[in-house]
């Protein structure tokens, strides 16, 4: 197990930028950029928000090498970040995902699943859960080194993974250093099921009760998964805030226009394809019917961007497989896009198609993101579905019709339909319903909420005079 | 140019992902092998993307040596041993610049060959080999010849150690095997050696099973018995004494033998969950678990001819009278409420209730569905799926008796209290499972009925009954009661018991016989040992020395050899016996039917040969028709207050396989006499147990009380 206490010791820190008198935020962020994963975008504008509103920004992550056993590097998502920001990377690997069979053990070699089974026991007694669990040591430890080094004045932690917030109860356990959650899709939340994931009494649910009843505040993403958590706390309801992932704006052109009637079609999709397999096949049985029906869609393609799978079965699942028999179908795979390109691959699409799991406490950052586009969106999700909610008014939506291929088909030749009329008019309009959710919109209210709890109403302006707000804050906590 | 060498143990459930990454490699001047450990056409790839070749040694050319390593060898090494003997395959690995697994079976294969090419890249899935292939793999000369050095040493060391293993193994095996442990010194010597202080409980118990286990089989029992018990005492830890004792208990069970140590091994598992109760109920009653299952061992009661039950009730479960957990799951709870009375103001309603068995039931839910002030429903636990699990796990009754409460418990009071809650009275036949879920609820103010056949009284289920919670308990016979309440004390402080004969409409046997079905013997099941056919067979055998008229008519399904060591060794003589009997037409073997009263129409004399009954069905079906009874005296209740000697005539019971042979003979002297005497069984056996009769019985116990 690469709980990263061996490593430890040989991590350098990078030297901490000395900023005159402003406060220091550590925001334990483990996807920050350059991570390929969706995740990253909100971190970035989490620290860059921070940063803007007067805070040292120490972001902590995991080293770059642990990502590429994962979805891989985007190092133009690192463009983006705040040049005021120190990042810094631990030693710390998905030991399950290494495909370097020479690092094997002869008995990790001989048992693979047996070693992958007891790695997550392993990782369970430490914290529960699988995986991540066995990190908790060297995060701990990663937190207290820094705060040493310079006071922390407070502590963001968003999960996934959950292990953060064993870090974050020691800094909070030893140093008082108030924190916040941002919870993103919750933990005892089954997003993808529509239930409770684990019940209070649980080991998860005692630490879930724990870290929440001492944070300063908690976000979700949408208002579902925080109206479950006010039901779950209703005595913490004052602290929960929907912190939506809206979209950037540097990822959108600047316009869109109808599709020429001479030039056919393309259809996108952009993200991680993590979904389940029966929705893709759905999707593309609706999308091989609506090409083969729809004249409007005979020439079309359909290109479908992002990672496929991880470790050794990185680009080798059943997702690849079904895509790969779909070629006939004018379905491209092209594999993942840095962020600074996406604006590129959104000038050239028609369309939009909208693939996610779960259900009414899912929304995916994705949504944001199309509407902004401005381009017609198709849903492939299931129609009681937080994205239905935030669709229901963009006016280029083709409705949520469910994974049913024969729907799905009707929906493609909605949006065909839409791609060759809608004007410009149409469009901007759809834009305009998008603004409320660009990501900044999201999050500046948020963070300043936050600074004002922790630093005063005085905000970081006057950091010294507000310690007390701090301390109050940390009572609040204990309380 | 690139060589790649791909190794796949199962054709990959994605080929078109793998014929893409064959074309990539290819676009890179890699060429590419992939090494099957199944038939290559499987793959259906076009042979010029890669050469694949399949490199299991097939079975025909497995030789003795090759055979006993793939024995010896876990799963995925299987795989090595195979690839290590193809020529062909160890070239290919030798030259690759890259080793790829394609599954997780194929990674230790992968690895070995890693070992023995120090140059090539080794990396599990095809991104990454893509990767790997793309990347710059120019490592320093040092660091390659290092790795070099280390992969030789590890393989030489893995090979010594390897050696040395299996060397001290075979040696041990050897030393603690069969032929030394059945001389007495050898015995003596390895007794004292488990014994000897110091060694760790790990080893002493690994020592003490294989000696146990060496002797048994060498037919010393006595002496693995004591090495076994002398180790045990030396162990510390509970978990581990019982474990071994419990092991050196299984093997004699195997072996058919009643374990010498078997009360040590009970004992052993009860003191550790006696300890373990305190603080944790799951692993108490695991161990609970154990000793009843121990305890309840078909070879014990029912696949032998005696069973240390019957011949002394009380002192086979003292130890679990002397358990705090044993004792914790008969615990009486009580009810909140008495039961109520019969109402008047409309039918009563009554839940007729079973798990899987319901061949005692159907003229009574007939009569009492006939009935308009009796309102019946049926259930069978086993029926519906979803709730079947519910009723099949006697360990997880444990653990939730001995927790108090669980989500178990919860589960079933949903499902039946909707039942407990309609029904005014429950008549649950068999005291097994049935009878344990629903004294696991209060049953509020309803009645329970629960009536105990007989291989319950063997079965650890009764003792899973809250029976503070049932109003009547039914026995099919006398000795059946006087069993059950030696074995469960508790029934004589609650419910009343009764005993109700069998249910059983014998008018449709009474057919006339031909005359020659005087010298005819019958038996209606034959199955297990527990009816004994080959005392019968005995009887016959007597028979045929004076008269060779004398034959025996088998009816049922054919003797189940099954179920264990000792039913298959009965089952052995007795096919000797059949093989002999069969030829000569002295025996015939008539099968299975629906039609019993057709089969005994040719059945002369009625035979009941087993060992153990509670009431014989097919002996009183038999007497109904008119042949002549003879009742072996069954042993596991002979000489008690209660016996077949008490639930029959006496002049139908005999003693042994020659007072058989004098009784038939004497019946069946003239046909006059014979038919005489089988018109007056069939007059008794009609007079006493036809339902006509019967019946009354339970009419008091449902519609009286």
């Amino acid at each position: 197990m690469n709980n990263g206490r061996t490593l430890w010791d040989s991590l350098k820190l990078p030297r901490p930028r000395r900023s005159g008198a402003r406060p220091h935020l550590v925001y334990l962020a483990i996807g920050f950029p350059p991570a390929a994963k969706s995740c990253a975008y909100r971190m970035r504008e989490t620290a860059n928000q921070f940063a803007a509103a007067g805070w040292d920004v120490t972001a902590v992550t995991i080293a770059d090498e642990a990502w590429e056993r994962e979805h891989g590097l985007d190092h133009t998502l690192s463009q983006g970040v705040d040049p005021s920001v120190r990042v810094v990377k631990l030693p710390l690997f998905r030991d399950d995902l290494e495909t370097d069979i020479r690092s094997f053990t002869e008995q990790r070699a001989l048992a693979h699943k047996d070693y992958l089974a007891e790695l997550r026991k392993q990782d369970l007694k430490v914290f529960p859960e699988p995986v991540f669990g066995g990190w908790r040591p060297a995060l701990e430890k990663a937190l207290l080194q820094i705060h040493r080094e310079r006071h922390v004045d407070l502590l963001v932690t968003t999960c996934a993974p959950y292990v953060n917030l064993a870090a974050t109860w020691k800094l909070w356990e030893t140093h008082r250093v108030p924190y916040v959650v941002d919870f993103r899709d919750g933990w005892s939340v089954d997003v993808i099921n529509n239930g409770e994931a684990f019940f209070r009494e649980s080991v998860s649910g005692q630490w879930e009760t724990k870290l929440l009843t001492a944070a300063v505040a908690i976000w979700n993403v949408n208002e579902p998964i925080s109206r479950w958590y006010r039901e779950r706390y209703p005595e913490l309801a004052h602290k929960m805030r929907v912190v939506r992932n809206g979209y950037d704006a540097a990822s959108i052109p600047a316009q869109v226009r109808p599709a020429p009637p001479d030039r056919p079609l393309t259809f996108g999709y952009l993200g991680a394809l993590t979904l389940p397999v029966p929705l893709l096949d759905a999707v593309l049985q609706g999308w091989r019917t609506a090409r083969a029906e729809d004249p409007a869609l005979a020439d079309a393609r359909f290109e479908v961007r992002g990672h496929i799978g991880t470790g050794w079965a990185r680009g080798a699942n059943a997702h690849a497989e079904l895509l790969r028999a779909a070629a006939v179908d004018g379905v491209l795979v092209g594999g993942s896009v840095p962020k600074a390109e996406v604006v590129d691959l959104y000038s050239r699409w028609d369309a939009v198609v909208l693939m996610v799991t779960g259900g009414r406490y899912m929304t995916s950052g994705k949504v944001y993101e199309y509407m902004a586009t401005g381009l017609p969106v198709v849903s492939a999700h299931e129609a009681d579905h937080d994205a239905s909610t935030v669709l229901s008014t963009y006016p280029l939506w083709t409705g949520a019709v469910g994974l049913d291929p024969a729907e799905l088909t009707s929906a493609f030749r909605r949006a065909a339909a839409m791609a060759r009329a809608a004007d410009a008019a149409e469009r901007e309009k759809a834009r305009a319903e998008a603004r409320q959710y660009a990501r900044e919109e999201q999050l500046i209210p948020a963070v300043r909420e936050v600074t004002e709890l922790v630093l005063g109403a005085g905000g970081p302006t006057a950091p010294q005079s507000s310690p007390a707000g701090a301390r109050v804050l940390a009572r609040e906590g204990r309380s | 140019m690139t060589a790649v060498l791909i190794v796949a143990t199962a054709a990959p459930k994605q080929p078109g992902v793998l014929v893409e990454a064959l074309e990539r490699f290819r676009s890179k001047d890699a060429t590419v092998t992939v090494a099957c450990f199944f038939d290559s056409e499987e793959l259906g790839i076009d042979p010029t993307l890669a050469e694949i070749r399949t490199f299991a040694v097939p079975a025909e050319k497995w030789d003795a040596r090759f055979r006993k390593a793939l024995e010896r060898a876990p799963a995925n090494r299987k795989i090595w041993l195979h690839a290590r003997r193809s020529t062909w395959l160890r070239q290919q690995y030798r030259r690759a610049d890259l080793l790829v697994a394609l599954d997780a079976r194929a990674v230790h294969t992968v690895w070995q060959m890693a070992q023995r090419n120090t140059r090539a890249g080794a990396c599990y899935g095809l991104v990454p080999a893509q990767k790997a292939l793309a990347g710059n793999r120019s490592e320093p000369v040092g660091k390659r010849l290092e790795r070099r050095v280390a992969a030789a040493a590890g393989i030489g060391a893995r090979g010594a150690r390897s050696a040395a293993e299996q060397t001290i193994r075979t040696t041990l095996n050897k030393a603690t095997g069969q032929r030394v442990m059945s001389n007495p010194a050898g015995a003596w010597l390895w007794t004292r050696a488990a014994a000897a202080p110091r060694i760790p409980d790990r080893l002493r118990s690994k020592l003490a099973v294989r000696l146990h286990d060496s002797a048994v089989r060498a037919g010393r029992t006595a002496a693995g018995a004591r090495a076994a018990s002398t180790a045990a005492q030396r162990i510390s830890s509970l978990a581990t004494r019982a474990d071994v004792l419990t092991k050196a208990a299984k093997t004699e069970l195997t072996l058919g033998h009643q374990p010498s140590g078997l009360h040590d091994a009970i004992r052993a598992q009860l003191a550790l969950a006696d300890d373990l109760l305190p603080r944790d109920t799951k692993k108490a009653a695991a161990a609970v678990s154990m000793a009843w299952s121990l305890s309840s061992n078909r070879v014990l009661h029912f696949d032998r001819l005696t069973s240390p039950m019957s011949t002394d009730p009380g002192a086979f479960v003292a130890p679990f009278r002397a358990s705090t957990a044993a004792r914790k799951l008969s615990q009486p709870r009580g009810r909140l409420t008495p039961a109520a009375p019969a109402p008047t103001d409309r039918p009563l309603r009554l839940l007729v209730t079973t798990l899987i068995n319901d061949n005692f039931l159907p003229e009574i839910l007939e009569r009492y569905r006939a009935m308009p002030n009796v309102e019946v429903r049926f259930l069978d636990l086993y029926e519906d799926e979803l709730t079947r699990p519910l009723a099949l796990s006697g360990s997880t009754v444990m653990e939730h008796l001995l927790a108090g409460d669980s989500s178990y418990g919860a589960k079933v009071e949903e499902w039946l209290r909707p039942h407990l809650d309609w029904a005014d009275t429950i008549f649950v036949d068999w005291c097994q499972a049935t009878a344990a879920l629903f004294t696991l609820p209060d049953p509020g103010s309803t009645r329970i009925i629960v009536r105990l056949h007989s291989f319950e009284a063997f079965n650890f289920w009764p003792h899973l009954v809250d029976f503070s919670r049932v109003d009547d308990v039914v026995f099919v016979s006398d000795h059946l009661r006087d069993l059950s309440t030696a074995v469960l004390p508790q029934l004589t402080d609650g419910p009343r018991l009764r005993v109700i004969d069998n249910a059983m409409d014998l008018q449709r046997y009474l057919r006339s016989k031909p005359a020659d079905a005087r010298f005819n013997l019958g038996m209606v099941g034959f199955s297990s040992v527990a009816k004994d056919p080959r005392w019968t067979i005995e009887v016959l055998r007597k028979l045929r020395e004076r008269d060779e008229r004398y034959r025996l008519t088998l009816i049922g399904s054919n003797f189940n050899d099954r179920a264990s060591k000792p039913a298959k060794d009965y089952g052995r003589l007795l096919n000797q016996d059949l093989a002999e009997l069969e030829p000569l037409g002295a025996v015939r073997r008539y099968g299975q039917t629906d039609d019993v009263p057709a089969a005994l129409q040719e059945v002369g004399v009625i035979v009941s040969s087993s060992v153990r009954e509670s009431f014989h069905c097919g002996l009183v079906e038999g007497a109904a028709s008119g042949a002549v009874p003879v009742v072996r005296d069954w042993p596991f209740f002979a000489g008690k207050p209660h016996g077949a000697r008490t639930l029959f005539p006496a002049d139908w019971v005999v003693e042994s396989p020659a007072e058989a042979a004098d009784r038939i003979f004497a019946a069946t002297a003239t046909e006059e006499q014979w038919r005489e005497i089988g018109q007056a069984a069939a007059e008794h056996a009609l007079k006493t147990w036809d339902w006509s009769v019967t019946q009354s019985g339970f009419d008091r116990l449902l519609l009286d009380d």
